[in-house]
């Protein structure tokens, strides 16, 4: 709310198919140049959120505002959105400068202004040499970027993307990810990127939205979420965590006080806490843990022992079992001279309380 | 195991007996029909002592059998344009969205396909006679539209229905509207579709007897028209005609298959 007129203002956005509750309330700011991405597991509204911003859909209740202008009742064909489908949707009797031609040709503009526009847009893709295909002639990865150039070509205000890279190998996604973020940067636009795989989301996003079950959960930078999940689902849905739960003793200079396993443990609360007493639930990552032969003098700790010991690589996963009857277990990862530092012998075990965000249980 | 190829064998060829056995029952008439074409003697019968071309030559001289012709195609060609356009127009909006009383039309639209041809013609003969319709060329390519149209709309549906709902998204999210996303996007993807049952309508208009007779005037459609020389006799004259029409008719149902195959692969 920072912002007076952001580019795009989503105002109370709920969307309901019968009895199904696709989207509750959402209601969401977003300024030009971000690279902005959806995240929620399957069914959890992405896709009806995106299909509102394009206009193929009505929301049930709220309002879409585009540069100030509600937009709620417009159709797809009167925005200045453009969309990237799952799909790709490109049209397979146009060949490939045909299909990226097609929405400049609606746009009104001359030929040698579409025929100039067209391949400046395949030349930034390197689509050059494909211009006289047809969609059927291309690869995976090469259809992906004509759907990209075709929704860029119109120069939309906000570019809109619904998984786009779910159909390409593992390989593939990774290198077209550093490419579409590196294609938003350079063109400075606004992507409204939807995925349900929370790598993808860390890697290219400015900021993601989680959703679940149709609600906002949280709303961040990708450091904001990764280490300061605002809800257990969060915490959970982003990457491994070790999840303490115990019970809210209360709060001291600013840190959260809560009691796990015998232990007093400082934190971090990004949301307001039940009271005294009740079960409170604390996420710390696992690349957080840090081994001492002594109890370290500031932060949390507690004892255990490393009882297994993976190598993954660049890295070594180990399970640390806390307490004199290994009552609970902690995960965490360490290179590799640091595993082999630590033996079998009771060791402390130590993070700092920023790095430890306490949440509802 | 060991006899399991032998059994496999066994039915092989038992298979391809009752194949060749079929291709002969269905193919001897028609062989049959063209050799007399070309036997030179009035008699329709083996043996074949001397053959001749004098019955083509006799049916190209024979201006009322070439205006025959030309009057069949004439109403194919027009009842055709006439179903395809009504019968695309209905597959589309049968399939583009969900309303009460849709399984209603559709059982509508498909029953003149399932009327007896010979009930239909009388039905089709009482109700021009009460709109006042003179019978003729008018009538005929009226009802063979009206019975053809069942055809084109099954046809285009099954293509309609595999068309991506992001298809014609994707052609509004770009600046289409919808009438502009349906002529470039939608039409061009029916072409192979309504390709066929045009060629479909052709042929079924071209090959119709019932209908024609019924609401025909003085000038017979081909298959009327055989039917009266008939009635004066069998002559090898009407092999002739009749493998011209064959001819034609399949030279073109192949070309359509292997054509609108084609187009399908391709998109
Ligand atoms: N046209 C529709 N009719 C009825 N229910 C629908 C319709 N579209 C979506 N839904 C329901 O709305 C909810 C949200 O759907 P949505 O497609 O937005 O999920 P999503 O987050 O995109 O999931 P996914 O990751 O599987 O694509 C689901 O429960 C879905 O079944
Ligand atoms: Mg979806």
């Amino acid at each position: 709310m920072t912002d007076p007129t952001p580019l795009v203002r989503i105002d109370g956005l709920s969307k309901h198919f019968g009895d199904t509750v696709a989207l509750e309330n959402l209601t969401l700011d977003i300024p030009q140049g971000q690279f902005v991405t959806f995240l929620g597991p399957s069914g959890c509204g992405k896709s009806t959120t995106l299909r509102i911003l394009g206009g193929f859909e009505r929301p049930t209740t709220g309002r879409v505002l585009l540069d100030g202008e509600d937009v709620t009742n417009q159709p797809p064909e009167k925005r200045q959105v453009n969309m990237v489908f799952q799909d790709y949707a490109l049209f397979p009797h146009m060949t490939v400068a045909q299909n990226i031609s097609f929405g400049l040709e609606l746009k009104g503009m001359g030929r040698d202004a579409i025929r100039r526009r067209s391949s400046e847009i395949m030349a930034f893709l390197e689509l050059e040499d494909f211009g006289a295909r047809y969609p059927l002639q291309l690869s995976g990865g090469q259809r992906q970027r004509v759907a990209l150039a075709r929704a860029l070509a119109p120069d939309p205000a906000l570019l809109l993307l619904d998984e786009p890279l779910g159909a390409l190998d593992a390989k593939l996604r990774g290198q077209v990810q550093q490419e579409l973020k590196s294609i938003q940067r350079r063109t400075d636009k606004t992507f409204f990127f939807v995925t349900h795989d929370q790598e993808e989301a860390l890697t290219m996003s400015d900021r993601i939205i989680v959703m679940n079950k149709g609600r906002m959960e949280q709303d961040g930078t990708p450091e904001e979420l990764y280490f300061r999940p605002a809800s257990r689902f969060v915490a959970e849905f982003l990457g491994e965590t070790n999840l303490l739960t115990g019970r809210m003793r209360g709060t001291e200079g600013g840190q959260i006080v809560m009691d796990w396993q015998g232990t007093t443990l400082r934190g971090k609360a990004p949301r307001s806490l039940p009271g005294e007493g009740q079960p409170v639930s604390a996420s710390v990552r696992l690349e957080k843990l840090d081994f001492h032969a002594q109890r370290p003098e500031t932060g949390n700790a507690v004892q255990g022992r490393v009882v297994a010991k993976t190598f993954l690589g660049s890295r070594m996963a180990l399970q640390i079992a806390v307490g004199d009857q290994a009552e609970a277990m902690l995960k965490a990862y360490v290179d590799v001279d640091t595993s082999e530092r630590v033996g079998s012998d009771p060791v402390w075990i130590g993070w700092d309380p920023d790095h430890m965000a306490v949440l509802n249980d | 195991m060991n006899d399991r190829p032998e059994l496999f064998r066994g039915n092989r060829i038992l298979l391809g007996c009752i194949y060749w056995a079929f291709v002969l029952y269905v193919f001897v008439p028609l062989i049959l029909m063209v050799l007399m074409g070309f036997k030179d003697s009035r008699f329709i019968g083996f043996p074949i002592r001397s053959w001749t071309l004098d019955w083509y030559v006799g049916v190209f001289a024979n201006t009322e059998v070439l205006s025959t012709f030309g009057y069949s195609i004439a109403i194919a060609v027009l009842s055709t344009l006439i179903s395809v356009f009504v019968g695309t127009w209905i597959a589309v909006l049968l399939e583009s969205r969900k309303f009460t009383g849709r399984p209603v039309i559709f059982g509508l639209t498909v029953l003149p396909a399932l009327v007896p041809g010979i009930i239909s013609a009388i039905a089709f003969r009482i109700y021009a006679r009460w709109l006042g319709i003179e019978p003729g060329m008018g009538a005929i390519i009226w009802s063979h539209a009206v019975h053809n149209v069942p055809f084109v709309v099954l046809v285009v549906m099954a293509r309609l229905s595999t068309l991506p709902k992001s298809q014609m998204e994707a052609a509004r999210d770009l600046g289409a509207d919808p009438l502009v996303a349906f002529v470039r996007i939608t039409l061009p993807y029916l072409v192979p579709a309504i390709l066929g049952a045009s060629i479909f309508c052709l042929l079924l208009s071209f090959d119709d007897f019932v209908r024609s007779f019924f609401l025909g005037g003085y000038e017979p459609t081909l298959p009327v028209l055989i039917f009266a020389m008939l009635r004066s006799g069998m002559s090898p004259e009407i092999n002739a005609i009749a493998t011209v029409a064959l001819i034609m008719t399949a030279g073109i149902g192949i070309w359509a298959e292997r054509f609108t195959r084609r187009m399908k692969k391709d998109t």
